[in-house]
C-alpha cells in the first residue's frame, strides 16, 4: 500500500515513496496493478489519442468531402459507418472529428487547471480578505448551471473552436480552484510548510514551490473527470448547433445531423459519433476512479 | 423551533442573497454587454438610423449599460424579466406556461432515479465488492458517461422505430390531439381529473421515453453518492456492534446504515433537481417537449437574448434555492450539524 503520510513530508511526487527499490517500470507497474479502473481507462483514452494522431492514416475518404459514396447507405465494406444524407462518409468524419474533440478537451482541462490552481493557492495561503471575495465570485459562477452558463457566453462570444476552450476553460476553473484551496488551507500550518517558512522562504515560494506538490492528488483525480465533463458538454453544444461553426466534422454536431435520419431508420448517421462519445467519455471516467483509488488509500480495501 | 435554529436559518439566507445578485448581475452582462445588438432582430438591415434609434429609445437600450442595469433589477424585483422578443409576451408568462411540462417530466425521472438509485446503491455499497457492487459501479459510470441527447435518439430507434412500442418525438401529446383543461397543467393529472382514460393513456405513453432519458441520466450520479456514502458507513462502530449481535442484514442496511447514509444522498438529490433545468434543454430538444428547457433553447438559437436572460435567471435561482433547502433539510435531520 502506498504510504501517503511518507509522501505528503516530501516535496517528490508520489512515484518516489513507491515501493523503494522498484525500477520504474516495476513502479508504473505496481500503481497500475493497484487500480483495474486506471488501466481500463488509460487504454481507451491511449486509444483516442492515437487514432487522433493516425487520424489521416485512419480515415477511408476525405472527411469533408461529399458524394464519396450514394447518400444514405448503411454499413458496408466500403462504408464501415455508412455515409449521411449528402453523401459523406461517416466512419472519416468520427475519426476526423477524434482529433476535434481531444484537442478541445485537452486545451480547456489544461488552462482550467493551471488558472484554478494558480488562484487556489493564492486564495489558500493568503486567506483572509483576497480569499472571501475570490471564493464568492467562484460560487457565483458556479451557481449557474454549468450547461446554460455554457450556452449563453458560446451564443455571446461567437462560436468556433478557441471560444469553446475559453468558455469551457472558464466555467472548470472553479472547481479546481476550491480543491487546491482547501487542501493549501489544511496543510499551510504543517510542519513541512513551517520548515520552509523558517529557513527564509518567500511567500509565493512557499505556496508554490512546498504546499501546492503536495496538494495536486485529487487535482490531477478531479481532471479526468473535467475531461469527461468538456466532452460531454462539447457534444452537447455542437449538438444544439451553437458550438463550433456549422459545417465543421464534430460529433455533438453529426448527432444532431442525423436527427431526422433516426425517425425514418438510417440510424448510423448519429449512433456512430454518439457511441465514440460514450466511449472517451467512459475512459476518462475511468481514469478518474482508477485515479482516485491510488491516491486515496482509504477507498481500498 | 428553537431559536438557534432560526438564527442559523437567517445566516444561510443572508448568504444565499449575494450569491444570487452575482448570479443575476452576471447574467445581465453575459446577455446585455457580449450579445449582440437586439434591435437588429426587429427591422431590416438597410433601414434607416431615426428608425432604429426609436426602436431602441422604445426597448429601453439608447440608455447607458448601468442604466439598463438599473431598470432590468428594479424590473427584477418586481417579478417582471422583459418581454420576449420573438413571442411578444412577458418572459415570466411564457415560462410559467411551459413549467408544468418540464415538471411532469423532472418528476417522472426523479422519481424513477431514486427509487431506482438510491436501494440499489445502498445494496452495493453494503455488500462491496461483491457481483452486484461491481456491476453497479460499471454501469453507474457509463450512465454518467451517456450524452443524454444521443441515448434520447436511442431510445426512440428502439422503441418507436423498431419496435413501434412508444410514440416519437412529438411532445406531450399526439400530434392534432387537444390538451385536457388546465388544473395543474401535468396532464397526466388533468386527463384524470376529466376523467378522460384515452387521453391519460396518451399522455403516460408519450411520458415514458423523456421521462426514461432524463431518469438514466439523473440515476447514475445518486446511485454512486449512495453507494460511497454507504461504504462509508458500513465501517463505523455503530453498525459493527449490531452486526456483532446478528441483528438481520436488511435492517442494519436500511435502518441503521441508510439513516446516516442520507445527508449525501440528499445533497445529491438538491444538485439533480437544480440541474433539471440543464438536463431539460437537451431531453426537451431531443423529444419537442414544450417545457421551459426548450423554451431556453429557442430563446438562443432565435437571439430572443431577453428571453434566454430570463430563463438562466429563473433556472440558477432554482438551483441555488434547492442548495438552500438542501442546508435547511441538513439541520432539521442531522442534530449533528446545527
Amino acid at each position: 500500500m502506498i504510504d501517503m503520510t511518507a509522501d505528503r513530508a516530501t516535496e517528490g511526487g508520489s512515484l518516489e515513496v513507491i515501493g523503494p527499490g522498484r525500477s520504474r517500470w516495476g513502479k508504473i507497474r505496481y500503481v497500475f496493478g493497484q487500480s483495474k479502473s486506471l488501466t481500463a481507462g488509460t487504454i481507451l483514452v491511449g486509444i483516442f489519442i492515437l487514432i487522433a494522431f493516425l487520424a489521416r492514416f485512419i480515415t477511408t475518404h476525405d472527411p469533408s468531402a461529399v458524394l464519396v459514396g450514394p447518400p444514405l447507405s448503411g454499413v458496408s465494406a466500403d462504408h464501415w459507418f455508412g455515409t449521411d444524407k449528402v453523401g459523406s462518409d461517416v466512419f472519416s468524419k468520427t475519426i476526423a472529428a477524434t482529433a476535434l474533440d481531444l484537442r478541445i478537451t485537452a486545451s480547456a482541462v489544461v488552462s482550467a487547471l493551471v488558472v484554478g490552481v494558480a488562484l487556489g493557492t493564492i486564495a489558500g495561503y493568503y486567506a483572509g480578505m483576497v480569499d472571501l471575495i475570490l471564493l464568492r465570485l467562484l460560487e457565483i459562477l458556479q451557481s449557474i448551471p454549468t450547461l446554460l452558463l455554457a450556452m449563453m457566453v458560446v451564443v455571446a462570444i461567437g462560436p468556433g473552436e478557441f471560444n469553446v476552450v475559453v468558455v469551457m476553460a472558464f466555467i472548470g476553473m472553479p472547481y479546481y480552484a476550491r480543491l487546491v484551496r482547501a487542501e493549501i488551507l489544511t496543510k499551510r500550518t504543517w510542519e513541512f510548510a513551517e520548515a520552509a517558512r523558517m529557513v527564509g522562504g518567500s511567500p509565493i515560494r512557499v505556496a508554490f514551490r512546498h504546499l501546492l506538490p503536495n496538494s495536486l492528488s485529487p487535482v490531477l483525480a478531479y481532471a479526468s473527470v473535467n475531461a469527461a465533463w468538456v466532452v460531454l458538454v462539447t457534444a452537447a453544444l455542437g449538438f444544439l448547433g451553437i458550438g463550433i461553426e456549422p459545417g465543421t466534422a464534430e460529433w455533438g454536431s453529426m448527432i444532431a445531423r442525423g436527427q431526422t435520419e433516426i425517425i425514418t431508420g438510417e440510424w448510423w448517421v448519429s449512433v456512430f459519433p454518439g457511441l465514440f462519445v460514450l466511449i472517451l467519455t467512459t475512459g476518462f471516467y475511468l481514469l478518474g476512479d482508477g485515479a482516485r483509488d491510488v491516491m486515496d488509500p482509504r477507498s481500498r480495501k | 423551533m428553537d431559536s438557534g435554529l432560526s438564527r442559523q436559518l437567517v445566516t444561510r439566507l443572508l448568504l444565499v442573497a449575494p450569491v444570487i445578485f452575482g448570479v443575476v448581475t452576471l447574467t445581465f452582462l453575459v446577455a446585455r454587454v457580449f450579445a449582440p445588438d437586439p434591435v437588429a432582430l426587429y427591422i431590416p438591415a438597410q433601414a434607416d438610423e431615426e428608425l432604429r434609434q426609436k426602436i431602441r429609445a422604445e426597448l429601453g437600450f439608447d440608455k447607458s449599460i448601468p442604466e439598463q442595469y438599473g431598470v432590468f433589477l428594479a424590473d427584477l424585483a418586481q417579478g417582471d424579466l422583459g418581454e420576449s422578443t420573438i413571442t411578444g409576451r412577458p418572459v415570466t408568462s411564457d415560462l410559467w406556461d411551459r413549467l408544468p411540462a418540464t415538471v411532469e417530466l423532472a418528476l417522472v425521472s426523479l422519481t424513477f432515479a431514486v427509487v431506482i438509485g438510491v436501494p440499489l446503491g445502498v445494496l452495493a455499497g453494503a455488500r462491496r465488492d461483491s457481483p452486484l457492487d461491481f456491476s453497479v459501479r460499471g454501469i453507474t459510470l457509463i450512465g454518467m458517461a451517456l450524452p443524454s441527447f444521443w441515448l434520447g435518439l436511442v431510445l426512440i430507434l428502439i422503441f418507436f422505430v423498431i419496435l413501434g412500442w412508444l410514440p416519437g418525438p412529438v411532445g406531450r401529446l399526439p400530434l392534432g390531439a387537444t390538451a385536457p383543461e388546465k388544473v395543474t397543467g401535468l396532464y397526466t393529472l388533468d386527463s384524470l381529473i376529466r376523467g378522460d382514460l384515452a387521453l391519460w393513456w396518451e399522455s403516460v405513453r408519450h411520458l415514458v421515453l423523456p421521462g426514461l432519458t432524463l431518469g438514466v441520466v439523473i440515476v447514475a450520479p445518486i446511485t454512486r453518492v449512495a453507494r460511497a456514502s454507504m461504504v462509508e458507513v458500513m465501517r463505523s462502530e455503530y453498525i459493527r456492534t449490531p452486526k456483532a449481535l446478528g441483528i438481520r442484514k436488511q435492517v442494519i442496511y436500511f435502518r441503521y446504515a441508510l439513516k446516516n447514509a442520507l445527508l449525501p444522498i440528499v445533497t445529491m438529490i438538491g444538485t439533480i433537481v437544480g440541474f433539471v433545468f440543464t438536463g431539460a434543454v437537451l431531453v426537451e430538444a431531443v423529444f419537442n417537449w414544450p417545457g421551459m428547457g426548450k423554451y431556453g433553447l429557442d430563446a438562443i438559437l432565435k437571439s430572443d437574448f431577453t428571453a434566454l436572460q430570463g430563463f438562466v435567471v429563473v433556472a440558477s435561482v432554482t438551483y441555488i434555492v434547492a442548495f438552500f433547502l438542501v442546508d435547511v433539510i441538513y439541520m432539521l435531520i442531522d442534530p449533528r450539524t446545527r
